[in-house]
């Protein structure tokens, strides 16, 4: 359908929070779309893997949802980030940055070479 | 802890699912409702937008399946699936289903029953607290070949000042004394103890206090402890008898406590005393009398210290006595002390028969195992069809598998169920076969270490039976319409064919089991007891040893009593003796020295002694050899005589003439005269050796406790209460106890084999029993699917009897493989049997060919139906179906 690559496995979770984080509470659809803008469109959302990553995410505590009205009236599950999933987030986030500088120092050009 | 947290979402996830599919429905609508207005709003066109929404979102079904399997436990919810499939096939097929839970609840019932017995006579520890650290000790005089002697109060002072090794030595006898207070006098059976004795056995009372050191002291006013067995009985279970006074031996006794049901050892009692209590015990020359020994002694081994050097300990000490009293421990005798794990003492008894028990059981669980797998493989080439078609719809063969074990276990666990309810119906009657071995069998119960053995057995039996069908469903099928594979066929015919085979090989071996135990019964049963028990009552007399406390009261009350039953209607004869043969067995073995012969290096002579009133011969019917039986004329002032048996005759006289020669038991004081010669009696049991037995006179020593022995022309029960009667004319307070006849004790003495027997047999008749269903089941199975090949033989002219004999033939050559099987184990097994056996040979060819007659008749017959049915197929028929 579209060559954009689909967001890598199990960095949706950490995009879900921080997301949800910046902008507050927003439904699945919101949630996606946002993704996929702050990615300057770079990345492709799998509507289909993201439900069911929101669920593992409320199951685990990070988040919570509940079913309120949009903007133009319509009926939407709306999620929100949990205290528990503020406290994930910055753990991620810090796991996240050492995994890139690790990897980065490796992929960095070599200086015997 | 998120983890714990997110598992019990989930499991709560599996629960309101409908409502969970419309929210997850009403969210993906929403959200293709925001990315519509959103397409729209970017210009498409609404029906543009829709599509371009549903594309973006990929599979909504497909995606739904995925939030699906977060929400829940996909594991669990399949198995759900699988189970609820599995009992939808079984109750399509009640046939298989009931047969399957049948066999195996047969199986594993067998199992739980005798499972419940070993768990709680051999596995569980003592329930006593301090269980693992008693002992029992003995005396033994290891030259003279006696290794059970009881102690004497100085010994037993000795042994506890002297040990190092133990932390307490309690002693213990018991006698039977007339409980008086209630409304009639009431013999009760006394255990008489030190009065620490069950704080050292760590059994604390129900109700009520333990006895305490002052009760003890002499003069200490007297209390009893009431068994738990006997409170129910006797009193209902009353809670107010505690506290209550009854007399005993002219004293007031005041009941001080309830014990718990717990197993007692020596001796199931009814009620216990301290020492000072009895009056034997406390008899100023019982004190004092070194060789006085009627106590036994259980000891409690300080922590930490193995028995090995408790042994070492007590063995020192008895060389301590053996030196400082080299009179009462001749050195001929041997002197020696020995211990023994209480544990060991309360379930060696039990031990062998039930290991075989367990043994027989596990066999006829194997047979219902392979006889189910059976069930599970001919039902596979049933359901052929079905499983092609779930291949075809893409079912892995792992789930397949999956499934079909499902369907075992769903089995496996209605037989589990069936077998606990089989096993708890037999549960009482397990009990009072295992009492005649210990007194732990009132521990028998299903408790939960049974129910877990039980579902162990049900998950590895559907495991053992389900997973050779499943394996074979596993393998490659196909849809293509009559691709028949005649190989699969042949392999899987083969794999039944084995299975007939153990089913019958296990059986072989149960029935040569079961075999033995009855030839040996039978042995057993036509063995000569040497006496006539028809016709003969017994019953218990202990007269109250403080009226009748000198031999002329005890003489004149069995002379009156005698007398009295003599005159009445119905008797023929009656006697009063110590103890009568195969009743309650009393060591007595006492040494004597016989006139002319010097003891020399060896020790004295020992015998079996006996006292009996005139009469006792005649009334059991036991043969006079020589010489005479007592008569009236044997009085207190007439010179001393005995009787002795052929085996004493020949053992202390060889080929003298035993008449006229003398004896004393008195170190050469008095003699008596060998007076008469009688038989043999089997004293101690049908299947022991008869004991060197000499008799005494009751005139000339008289006896507080006896039983009576009484012939009668009638039903002997039937006059039991006109005896009684007699008995309270004579002495109101004299109750009489363990009325029987001598048959019903005859019958009870070998109750044990009996029962060993039939639990044996039993188990073998199911084994049989499934077997030959296995066989006719198989053959009926091989018929049905060689229906075409039958027709066209007879087509081609093959005569009914001989479709008849090949089928019966086929079934013939898988018995034979069995048989041989079967018989080839049983040599090698049967030799555990040895020990259970009496006067019968574990490879006792009489039985080895009996059980293959046996064996050979049942599976002809299990045969018969399928062949006939062949031999009636009608070839036109057979030749169209299909």
């Amino acid at each position: 359908m579209s060559d954009k690559p689909d967001v890598w496995q199990g960095t949706l979770a950490l995009m879900v929070l921080k997301t949800l984080e910046s902008m507050g509470a927003l439904h699945g659809y919101g949630i996606a779309r946002r993704i996929e803008q702050t990615s300057g469109d770079l990345l492709s959302v799998n509507y289909g893997t993201l439900y069911p990553a929101l669920l593992k995410l409320e199951q685990e505590g990070f988040i919570k949802s509940e079913w309120g009205v949009s903007d133009n009236n319509r009926k939407a599950k709306y999620y929100s980030l949990t205290r528990a999933g503020r406290k994930q987030l910055e753990k991620e986030t810090r796991d996240w940055e050492q995994a890139t500088q690790i990897l980065a120092r490796f992929l960095a050009p070599s200086e015997e070479s | 802890m998120r983890v714990l947290r997110a598992l019990l979402f989930r499991l709560f996830g599996m629960f309101a699912k409908e409502r969970r599919d419309r929210e997850l429905a009403d969210e993906i609508e929403s959200h293709l409702q925001f990315h519509i207005e959103d397409n729209i709003r970017s210009g498409m066109s609404p029906d543009q937008a829709r599509r371009e929404a549903l594309l973006k979102f990929g599979g909504v079904e497909s995606a739904k399946e995925d939030y699906r399997d977060q929400r829940g436990l996909p594991v669990i919810e399949t198995l759900i699936q699988d189970l609820r499939f599995g009992i939808r096939m079984l109750r399509r097929n009640p046939g298989f289903a009931f047969t399957a839970v049948l066999i195996l609840g047969l199986g594993i019932g067998a199992n739980s029953a005798i499972f419940s017995v070993v768990n709680a006579v051999l596995l569980k520890p003592l329930p006593y607290e301090n269980g693992d650290r008693l002992i029992v000790i003995r005396q033994q005089a290891t030259r003279a070949g006696v290794n059970a002697i009881s102690f004497s109060v100085p010994e037993i002072e000795d042994y506890r000042a002297q040990n190092h090794s133990l932390s307490g030595l309690v002693e213990y006898h018991n006698m039977a004394f007339i409980l008086l207070g209630r409304k009639e006098p009431e013999r009760v059976v006394t255990g008489v103890v030190s009065w620490n004795f069950f704080d050292e056995l760590g059994v604390k009372p129900l109700l009520g206090r333990n006895f305490r050191p002052d009760d003890e002291k002499p003069g200490a006013p007297a209390v009893l402890l009431l068994s738990y067995e006997y409170w129910i009985r006797s009193f209902g279970g009353d809670p107010t008898v505690v506290n209550r006074t009854f007399t005993m031996n002219d004293r007031i006794h005041t009941v001080v406590g309830i014990l718990p049901p717990v197993p007692q050892y020596p001796d199931e009692n009814d009620v216990y005393m301290p020492t000072t209590a009895c009056p034997f015990r406390s008899d100023p020359q019982m004190i004092t009398t070194r060789s006085n020994r009627m106590m036994q002694v259980l000891g409690v081994v300080k922590p930490g210290v193995d028995f090995r050097r408790v042994q070492a300990d007590l063995s020192r000490v008895a060389a301590n006595l053996e030196r400082a009293y080299p009179k009462e421990y001749p050195s001929n005798y041997g002197y020696a002390v020995k211990s023994t794990p209480l544990r060991e003492e309360l379930t060696h008894n039990a031990r062998p028969t039930m290991l075989v028990l367990l043994g027989a059981a596990g066999f006829v669980l194997l047979i219902a195992c392979a006889n189910v797998a059976n069930l599970n493989l001919a039902r596979m080439s049933r359901r052929e069809r079905e499983l092609a078609v779930r291949v075809a719809l893409g079912a892995g063969r792992a789930r397949i598998f999956r499934q079909l074990l499902t369907e075992s276990l769903i089995v496996a666990l209605a037989g589990g169920a069936l077998g606990l309810f089989l096993a708890h119906s037999g549960l009482d009657l397990l009990v009072a076969f295992v009492s005649h071995f210990t007194p732990r069998a009132r521990e028998i119960r299903i408790d939960h270490t049974v129910l877990l053995f039980t579902l162990i057995m049900a998950v590895v039996t559907s495991i053992v039976s389900g997973t050779l069908a499943a394996l074979d469903a596993g393998s490659a099928r196909d849809l293509k319409e009559g691709s028949k594979q005649i190989t699969t066929t042949l392999a899987r015919g083969r794999l039944r064919n084995a299975l007939i085979v153990s089913q019958v090989a296990v059986s072989v071996l149960l029935l040569i089991g079961a075999g033995l135990m009855l030839r040996s019964f039978l042995k057993l049963q036509q063995v000569n007891p040497g006496f006539q028990p028809g016709n003969v009552l017994t019953m218990r007399i202990d007269l109250n040893f403080s009226k009748y406390n000198n031999g002329d009261k005890q003489r004149q009350f069995y002379d009156a009593l005698l007398s009295r039953i003599e005159a009445q209607p119905g008797v023929r004869s009656a006697a009063a003796t110590m103890i009568f043969p195969l009743g309650e067995s009393m060591p007595m073995q006492n040494d004597f020295m016989i006139d002319g012969q010097m003891p020399g290096q060896t020790s004295l002579p020992v015998g079996d002694f006996r006292v009996v009133s005139a009469g006792y011969f005649k009334t059991l019917e036991i043969p006079i050899i020589e010489g005479r039986e007592f008569t009236s004329a044997d009085r207190q002032d007439t010179p001393g005589v005995v009787v002795i048996n052929r085996s004493s005759a020949r053992r202390f006289w060889g080929n003298q003439e035993p008449l006229g020669k003398r004896i004393s038991t008195d170190q050469g004081k008095t003699w008596l005269q060998v007076v008469g010669v009688v038989g043999d009696v089997k004293q101690n049991g049908l299947d022991r050796e008869a004991t060197d037995e000499i008799y005494f006179p009751l005139a000339q020593s008289p006896l507080l406790d006896a039983s009576l022995v009484v012939k009668t022309t009638v039903e002997p029960m039937s006059i039991a209460p006109s005896i009684i009667e007699l008995i309270y004319k004579i002495d109101p307070d004299q109750p009489a106890a363990r009325v029987r006849s001598l048959e019903q004790v005859r019958a009870e003495s070998i109750a044990v084999p009996r029962l060993t027997l039939s639990l044996l047999g039993l188990f073998a008749m199911i084994a049989l029993a499934i077997a030959a269903v296995g066989i006719g089941g198989v053959m009926a199975l091989n018929v049905s699917q060689r229906t075409q090949e039958i027709g066209v033989r007879m087509a081609i002219g093959a005569w009914p009897h001989e479709i008849l004999r090949m089928v019966l033939g086929q079934g013939m050559v898988l018995t034979a493989f069995g048989l041989a099987l079967g018989v080839v184990g049983a040599l090698a097994l049967a030799r555990m049997l040895q020990g259970l056996l009496f006067a019968v040979e574990p490879t006792d060819p009489a039985t080895f060919v009996a059980v293959a007659a046996v064996l050979a008749i049942a599976a002809v017959a299990a045969c018969y139906i399928p062949a006939r049915r062949a031999a009636r197929i009608e070839p036109m028929t057979a030749l169209r179906c299909e």
